[in-house]
């Protein structure tokens, strides 16, 4: 049943920092951000993935590099049968169409001066899905799937508040019919009771309409809700993938352990056992050997400083990126 | 009263003016703030939640017109001329801005940005304030203090950013702290540690904190009081486990709902229907009343006032979800 849509091995991306006339005669050596230190992640058709993990550890860098906005230093990504990376698949517009991404804020990812008709004609003529007579039919249809008002189509974004235009978003990555959508921290600039909104329409469809979603978000609550798989990550790495409910009822690397008890909670007397992480994400730029958490990890050993984990399956659990997994959750 | 009450605001009502309409962007918001305590200002963006904090510390009255009482220990904030209140703010009621991003200016280092406040608000001399600005930046958790006080805003990074921005506010030792969503823009992990950081203060130098937020989770873990805005006006108001346990107006119920905590995976959320009102047609009646799910004739002709219904606890809904003991009878 679970088949793969999308197979991502060992994905790096490092953005190189431009070296100054200074760096240049000091001899320095050029820098770069290690955004991604090999991602090897599995799309399942159907499924929602969940990414969570802090800023600036490589959420948004995944997603765009599956969207082909990055192209990475090393890897592979391999959606139906061929690495998207491929001279002949570039070349091939279809991809562009069959997997879709919808951005965080929607104030900059509309075109202020299209209406919302031009804005999903635009994408419907693109990628020729539609003989022209069609078209208004069709914008018809997705702005009703997307339950927006008929008379949207001649409004321009600025009329419309975030979650309306985060509607048109979705309606617009509809509109060439994808398999796979991306959506990069969809709902986070949205309010609560209009975040349910949105959260509803996308789950529902999904279901009608069969998609794949990767959902980015650094909500904990919300992934939770929406995601069948979670991936934790931390500096570019994957530190702890699973299933959603496992994961969050019982998380197993210390920092999926730490990042979980941070959320606060709706119940003022479950203070929790909250696991305060000391210190701040260290930078990309400089990230510490071995296992790339140790500095901020209360079970760190000699060998977490020398040795980098690599992600195992964890019996009864999903997989894991540490050392010393079983001891950790043995005492716990 | 509480006796030891030092912020007393009454009948607070802020309009703004655009093209000739009048936006009443906060009506009849009254609560008051004892040392030491944490007081939560939750709801939606719009609702009035900075305003709230910006006519208190009388910055609203520059671009709007504000009426009602602000009394802080005994003086009238409302009345008082721009030259007083400038004594006030900054050294006995401070504000933590939103976005720590730009409320920073980026020309002038930390250093300078912290010694500022203290230069205007204290007299300690040029050694003493650089002891002092390394003193705050220790205590807000910022490692190595005095080599980093010579570095610019840029050079720090977004948690370490709003801890500048709390070390400045308490540099002089405020009795009241002001925090717009002290936390909003930062990462779970940071955002806990800089509640935890507003709570040791609160509790160590017994500093009463207005927490503006629109996270019910941060409420709950940090405040004891709550109250919660809708359309510009307090609709409940009360002790932070009373009204989160058993919430009485519709809208709370429906921001409560809205949380994805304690619901089967993958199920429709509730979701309150429709959208908040704009300031420009604000209904007749009760704000709330187009998207409430207890509307009844009343609700929709007059607007029902905030009216105790327990001691601390008070409501305003004419049609008040019942309590759960008598939920149970």
């Amino acid at each position: 049943m679970t088949h793969p849509v999308m197979k991502i091995e060992d994905l790096r991306l490092a953005f190189p920092i431009s070296r100054s006339l200074l760096d240049f005669i000091q001899r320095r050596p050029g820098r770069a951000v290690n955004a991604l230190n090999g991602v090897s992640l599995d799309i399942n058709k159907g499924e929602t993935l969940g990414v969570v993990g802090e800023s600036g550890c490589g959420k948004s860098t995944l997603a765009r590099c599956i969207v082909r906005l990055h192209k990475p230093t090393g890897g592979r990504i391999h959606f139906a049968g061929t690495d998207i990376f491929d001279r002949d698949t570039l070349r091939d517009r279809s991809y562009n169409r069959r997997v879709q991404m919808m951005f965080q804020d929607p104030y900059s990812s509309l075109n202020p001066r299209m209406t919302t008709e031009q804005i999903l004609s635009e994408a419907l003529r693109v990628h020729k899905m539609r003989p022209e007579e069609d078209i208004p039919n069709r914008i018809a249809e997705l702005l009703e799937m997307v339950r927006l008002p008929q008379d949207s189509a001649q409004k321009f974004p600025h009329e419309f508040s975030g979650g309306q235009r985060q509607r048109i978003a979705i309606a617009r990555a509809l509109a060439v019919e994808p398999e796979v959508l991306i959506a990069d921290e969809l709902v986070s600039a949205l309010d609560v009771s209009v975040q349910a909104q949105v959260v509803n329409l996308l789950l529902e469809l999904q279901d009608r309409l069969d998609l794949t979603i990767l959902f980015v978000a650094h909500d904990l609550r919300l992934v939770r809700h929406v995601s069948n798989r979670v991936a934790v990550i931390y500096l570019g790495r994957i530190v702890e993938i699973g299933d959603s409910e496992a994961l969050f009822s019982a998380p197993s690397h210390p920092y999926s352990q730490a990042l979980l008890s941070a959320a606060p909670s709706l119940d003022p007397d479950d203070k929790g056992a909250a696991i305060r992480l000391e210190g701040e994400l260290p930078s990309p730029l400089n990230i510490p050997p071995g296992c790339p958490f140790h500095v901020r990890c209360r079970h760190a050993q000699d060998q977490c400083r020398a040795d980098i984990p690599k992600l195992r399956p964890l019996a009864g659990r999903g997989e894991v990126a540490c050392h010393f997994a079983e001891e950790i959750n043995q005492s716990a | 009263m509480r006796k030891d009450t030092i912020l007393e605001v009454d009948n607070l009502c802020t309009t703004f003016t655009r093209g000739g309409v009048a936006l009443p962007a906060l009506r009849n918001v009254s609560f008051s703030v004892g040392k030491g305590e944490v007081l939560g200002l939750v709801g939606e963006s719009g609702s009035g939640k900075s305003v709230t904090l910006r006519s208190i510390l009388g910055l609203a009255r520059h671009y709007g017109e504000v009426t009602g009482s602000v009394r802080w220990q005994g003086q009238e904030l409302t009345a008082m001329s721009e030259r007083h209140i400038r004594r006030i703010r900054g050294r006995e009621i401070a504000m933590i801005f939103q976005e720590p991003m730009t409320s920073l200016n980026p020309l002038l280092s930390v250093g300078v940005q912290i010694t500022e406040t203290l230069k205007a608000h204290t007299d300690l001399n040029r050694a003493a304030r650089r002891d002092r600005a390394i003193e705050m930046l220790d205590q807000v958790g910022i490692p190595s203090a005095a080599s980093r006080l010579e570095e610019f805003p840029h050079q720090f990074s977004g948690g370490m950013r709003q801890r500048v921005m709390i070390a400045i506010a308490l540099a002089a030792s405020p009795k009241l702290l002001l925090a717009d969503e002290p936390t909003t823009a930062l990462d779970v992990t940071i955002q806990a540690q800089i509640l935890d950081l507003i709570l040791k203060l609160a509790d160590k130098m017994s500093t009463g904190v207005v927490l503006v937020t629109h996270d019910l989770g941060v409420v709950a873990q940090t405040c004891e009081d709550v109250a919660v805005m809708y359309a510009g006006r307090i609709v409940e108001q009360g002790a932070v486990r009373q009204v989160l346990r058993a919430p009485r107006h519709p809208y709370t119920v429906g921001l409560m709902r809205s949380v994805p905590q304690d619901v089967p995976p993958r199920t429709q959320l509730y979701s309150v229907p429709g959208t908040p009102p704009s300031l420009e047609a604000l209904p007749r009646g009760c704000a709330f009343a187009p998207r409430c799910n207890a509307q009844s004739t009343d609700c929709l002709a007059a607007r029902p006032g905030l009216t105790a219904i327990t001691d601390d606890r008070r409501v305003a809904c004419f049609n008040p979800v019942p309590a759960p003991e008598e939920q149970a009878v």
